[in-house]
């Protein structure tokens, strides 16, 4: 178990290691840098010299090479440097928009598991009854229906039936819970439907299939309380994909979410993101894209040690 | 005997015997899968209105009217006016034109060129699939709006960049599927048989091993146009997509519709729903398509 551990660990470098190359070289193929940006809203023909040392003190007139061996440098002491639009450090900018990002996409997560494990459960226990038919076109609609949209429906609903607005202006959750969730609730919802959708059908199928196995026949051969067959049996080995598909999701949500930040002036990492590249800030752009990427590998790192961790059959293979 | 030279067998079924049969079998889908039939009629009427926009639109997409700023629904105007009176059941007409055009490009360039590398993947196995492997990896750890995000900074916006933008992201999700089924494909006898034949790597890609993953192709294919066509929307909202004044549904979303929302709800609601509607239609006959074709399923 030990060596898969470290075998995985180790299979991550050289992945992060291609997304820096693509994405340090990606940037640097998009037209217009940072400092035209910067001196292009001051007058309309900056003076080349000011344009000049302004790259210097960034570090961009270096060859470019020397430039990514300098940021890899930084990476591997977990120095991600400052940004180049603000001058701040960025794990300060990146800190607060992690923790609103982190904790929609957590609220998300608890809608869909909400909503998908008991719809999920009951459709597989109904199949081809109106109840699983009413689960699955729910779930497919969900899956159909941009959750930007839904949102603007949400903020819609309120306005028009309640002649109210949710806040549009972020409060950390320790410094006043109810504002904050009366924000996030509705970005959660409307995220946490389509999230829900997937895990869903996979909650569904993956019941249909374990409610087949011999040992479901033998719990009922037994006389067990089915309720107990359902909970401790049934559910329990149906949850492993689940949890795959719920996991993945998380992953995703952490700065996937741009659209639906947008639609509800959220600022988190999505927003960081557009505003990163629209001023080409690389350093900025580049610890996000590392950041994401790193929590997608690290969350599918967690779900196959899970499977592992679970599932005998897979620990002892 | 001599060995003569190979025979096709669907050349020697009469023309009109397999069209009969093409009818059985989408006969035989519309009974068993109702849900698939209906979602196959919304996507193919979808289509339909997208081709011949411009027949069946009552008004010109584009045809501001100041005289009927954000008028409610009525006779006139079906689905009401947005802020600059262009008529909301035109343009989203003609939306599906663009909606359309987006999901299939992109879902065939996704899949195809997935399935290519995949099956290649597997074809050639060893160190070129371990290579492909980690590629297709590192892709997918990519954030998807940082791509298309870098892809339209790139290109600059307009339909062709947006298709660009959405295919790209849909490669490597393609290749890990048309990989695993072509791992059992290449042990069949009749690869080892093409191989023998000297027949060039290409060809037995080409020729034996990608029409053998023709289901989960098919699969993939509706499920990335309902993607594509999210995707597009999306991107379109954020300023990065379709760019007026090509009318597109994502395009309507955006800053007149939630500005004015109060007062004009139609202007975000039915283009919202027409999205919602055509994404539905083609995961409902995805869904179906794919219980029908995947064998495992068809047991059940």
């Amino acid at each position: 178990m030990t060596k898969y551990i470290v075998k995985r660990l180790l299979l991550m470098i050289p992945t992060l290691f291609g997304v820096a190359v693509i994405i340090f070289f990606l940037m640097r193929i998009v037209p217009g840098d940072i400092v035209e940006l910067r001196f292009a809203g001051e007058s309309a023909y900056a003076q080349k010299e000011n344009l000049d040392t302004e790259r210097a003190r960034l570090g961009l007139d270096k060859p470019i090479g020397q430039q990514f061996l300098t940021w890899i440098g930084g990476l591997l002491r977990l120095d991600f440097g400052t940004s180049m639009w603000t001058g701040a450090p960025i794990t300060e900018e990146i800190r607060l928009r992690f923790a609103l990002s982190l904790q929609l996409a957590i609220m998300a997560t608890i809608v869909a598991i909400l909503l998908a494990i008991p719809l999920g459960v009951i459709a597989a226990l109904r199949q081809d009854t109106w109840i699983d038919y009413t689960v699955r076109v729910m779930s497919i609609a969900g899956l159909a229906t941009p959750s930007f949209w839904l949102g603007i429906v949400f903020i819609l609903g309120l306005l028009i039936v309640f002649k109210w607005l949710p806040p549009m202006v972020y409060t950390p959750f320790w410094v006043n819970p109810v504002q904050n969730l009366a924000q996030l609730i509705w970005p959660a919802l409307a995220v946490g439907y389509r999230y829900s959708a997937v895990a869903t059908r996979m909650t569904r199928s993956a019941m249909l299939e374990v409610l087949r196995e011999d040992y479901i026949r033998t719990a009922r051969a037994k006389g067990l309380w089915e309720k107990l067959i359902l909970s401790r049996h049934a559910l329990k080995n149906a949850m492993l994909p689940v949890l795959t598909v719920i996991a993945l999701e998380f992953a995703f949500l952490i700065g996937g979410l741009v659209v639906t930040e947008q639609v509800f002036n959220l600022n988190g990492l999505g927003m960081l993101f557009v505003e990163a590249v629209g001023h080409r800030d690389y350093t900025l752009t580049q610890a996000l894209v590392m950041l994401v990427a790193f929590v997608f590998i690290f969350v599918n790192f967690l779900v196959d040690l899970a499977y592992a961790w679970l599932d005998p059959r897979i620990r002892f293979r | 005997m001599a060995i003569g030279r190979p025979v096709d067998v669907a050349a020697e079924i009469p023309e009109a015997t397999r069209r009969r049969r093409w009818l059985a079998a989408v006969g035989e889908f519309c009974r068993q899968r109702p849900l698939g039939a209906i979602g196959a009629i919304v996507v193919v009427v979808n289509i339909v209105v997208g081709v011949s926009a411009n027949v069946i639109a009552p008004y010109d997409p584009l045809a501001t009217d100041y005289g009927a700023m954000l008028a409610r629904p009525s006779a006139a105007h079906w689905l009401g006016t947005d802020a600059f009176g262009r008529d909301v059941l035109s343009r989203i007409i003609y939306g599906s034109r663009t909606a359309m055009l987006v999901g299939f490009a992109c879902a065939l360039l996704g899949a195809t060129i997935g399935a290519v590398i995949g099956v290649a993947s597997a074809y050639f196995a060893g160190k070129v699939d371990l290579l492909v492997q980690r590629v297709m990896d590192i892709f997918l750890a990519f954030p998807l709006i940082i791509l298309a995000l870098a892809v339209v900074s790139i290109l600059g916006t307009g339909i062709v960049n947006v298709i660009v933008a959405i295919a790209i992201p849909m490669i490597p999700r393609a290749a890990l599927v048309s990989r695993s089924s072509a791992l059992a494909i290449r042990e069949m006898p009749y690869v080892d048989a093409a191989r023998a034949a000297g027949f060039r790597h290409r060809r037995i890609i080409l020729r034996h091993m990608l029409p053998n993953v023709m289901a989960p192709y098919l699969i993939m294919l509706t499920a990335y146009l309902g993607q594509a066509i999210l995707a597009e929307a999306s991107l379109t909202f954020l300023g990065l997509g379709v760019s007026e004044p090509t009318p597109a549904w994502g395009l309507m979303l955006r800053g007149a519709a939630v500005q004015f929302a109060e007062s004009a709800p139609w202007m975000a609601v039915f283009p919202g729903l027409a999205i919602s509607l055509a994404v539905f239609a083609f995961n409902l006959f995805g869904d179906s398509l794919r219980d029908a074709l995947d064998p495992r399923l068809r047991a059940q």
